[in-house]
């Protein structure tokens, strides 16, 4: 019973450390400079 | 020419809307599995000399070209058909057992001469085209990397949610890689208002349809945009049902080559509803195959099948409106 207690606490506490890991943090930073230019006249000849 | 749509949703209804406002179409057919739908469609182009609603079980008879516009997982078989009928087809479908089916269908297409343009939406499908104008510029294209965020109607929104789910396909050098969709977070910078999104590897067929179309590319991969919610619950029902339509969406290429003896970076975007893009992408391709101005006969993506710089211009006159990003960015 207490093998089976400590099997499911371990496998709780893996998957909230899995669940927190795949879900905070961003994949990089932001441009620095710079932005958009629609295309337009000699863009599109 | 005369063009048949199958599907009425989202994507559809804006094919057939952009079909009806071409000069060179002469009848519009439009079919959906739930008949009132391709009858409201009609309705509302309320151009009856060209737009109809036709029934479901005849809705391709007498046409030049289809545009097969219904949810993904019947697009190689129907095209099989289509191809051996000697008519042209247009497909939409995002799914990857889809794009492989009909890109398999090349040699009966050429042997027909008649084309299947495989995954003529916003992404794949414009994304291909400003791959192709993006690599005019180029002496030589070694990296092409896709992003999108959004979705059109309910059936991209599921597959989507699937997508996610999935395996992802890259091309690295010269060989397919398959890695788990959801991993591989890189934050992406969109046109404006869509802006910056974190991006995630996804089940998505680009990589197959643009290595073809880049003879010696060592790296192609395709992200799509997630949330924290839609990560956590991928690979679980959709805990909702999907909106009839998504909001604003946006895609990104981004493409590094050689140029001289510099290796330089090009990324150009387009921000529309998905299904608005998609339906004006679908709808001139299906003018271009009809025109027989298509590059060849097969079955291809839009990145070998058309001349970008007219195709871009048409679409910006439709209102779709391609960017290029001019600044420096981390890795550019």
């Amino acid at each position: 019973m207490r093998f089976l207690r400590r099997a499911l606490v371990a496998l709780g506490v893996t998957g909230l450390i899995a669940a927190v890991l795949r879900l905070r943090g961003t994949g990089g930073v932001p441009p620095q400079s710079g932005g958009w230019r629609e295309l337009s006249g000699p863009d599109l000849r | 020419m005369r063009i048949a749509v199958l599907g009425a949703g989202a994507v559809g209804a804006r094919t057939a809307r952009q079909l009806a406002s071409t000069d060179a179409v002469e009848s519009v057919q439009v079919a959906d599995a739930i008949g009132r739908r391709a009858e409201s469609v009609a309705d509302a182009i309320d151009d009856r000399s060209r737009v109809r609603a036709v029934p479901y079980d005849s809705w391709a008879d007498g046409a030049d070209v289809v545009v097969l516009c219904h949810p993904g997982g019947d697009h190689g078989a129907l095209a099989e058909g289509f191809v051996q009928a000697g008519v042209s087809v247009v497909s939409v479908s995002d799914d990857v057992d889809d794009v492989q089916a009909l890109l398999a269908l090349d040699g009966a297409a050429r042997r027909a001469e008649v084309s299947v343009v495989a995954g003529a939406g916003f992404a794949p499908g414009l994304t291909d085209v400003l791959a192709a104008h993006a690599a005019a510029q180029f002496d030589g294209v070694d990296e092409v990397h896709v992003a999108k965020v959004g979705t059109g109607g309910p059936a991209c929104a599921r597959a989507h949610h699937g997508a996610l789910a999935g395996e992802a396909t890259d091309w690295r050098d010269g060989v397919w890689q398959h890695r788990r969709a959801g991993t591989g977070r890189e934050l992406c910078w969109f046109p404006d208002p869509v802006r910056a999104q974190d991006c995630y590897r996804a089940a998505a067929p680009d990589a197959l349809l643009l290595v073809p179309a880049f003879p010696g590319v060592s790296r192609v991969t395709a992200r799509v945009a997630a949330n924290r919610r839609d990560r956590l619950t991928a690979r679980l029902p959709m805990l909702r049902p999907p909106h009839p339509e998504g909001g604003i969406g946006a895609i990104r290429v981004e493409l590094r080559g050689r140029r001289g003896p510099v290796r330089e970076v090009v990324v150009f975007g387009v921000m529309d509803r998905p299904a608005v893009a998609a339906g004006a992408v679908a709808a001139l391709a299906a003018v271009e195959a009809g025109a027989g101005r298509l590059r060849r006969a097969g079955a291809a993506g839009l990145a070998e099948l058309v001349e970008p710089v007219p195709f871009l211009a048409e679409l910006a006159r439709r209102g779709v409106k391609a960017a290029v990003f001019e600044g420096s960015a981390p890795g550019l």
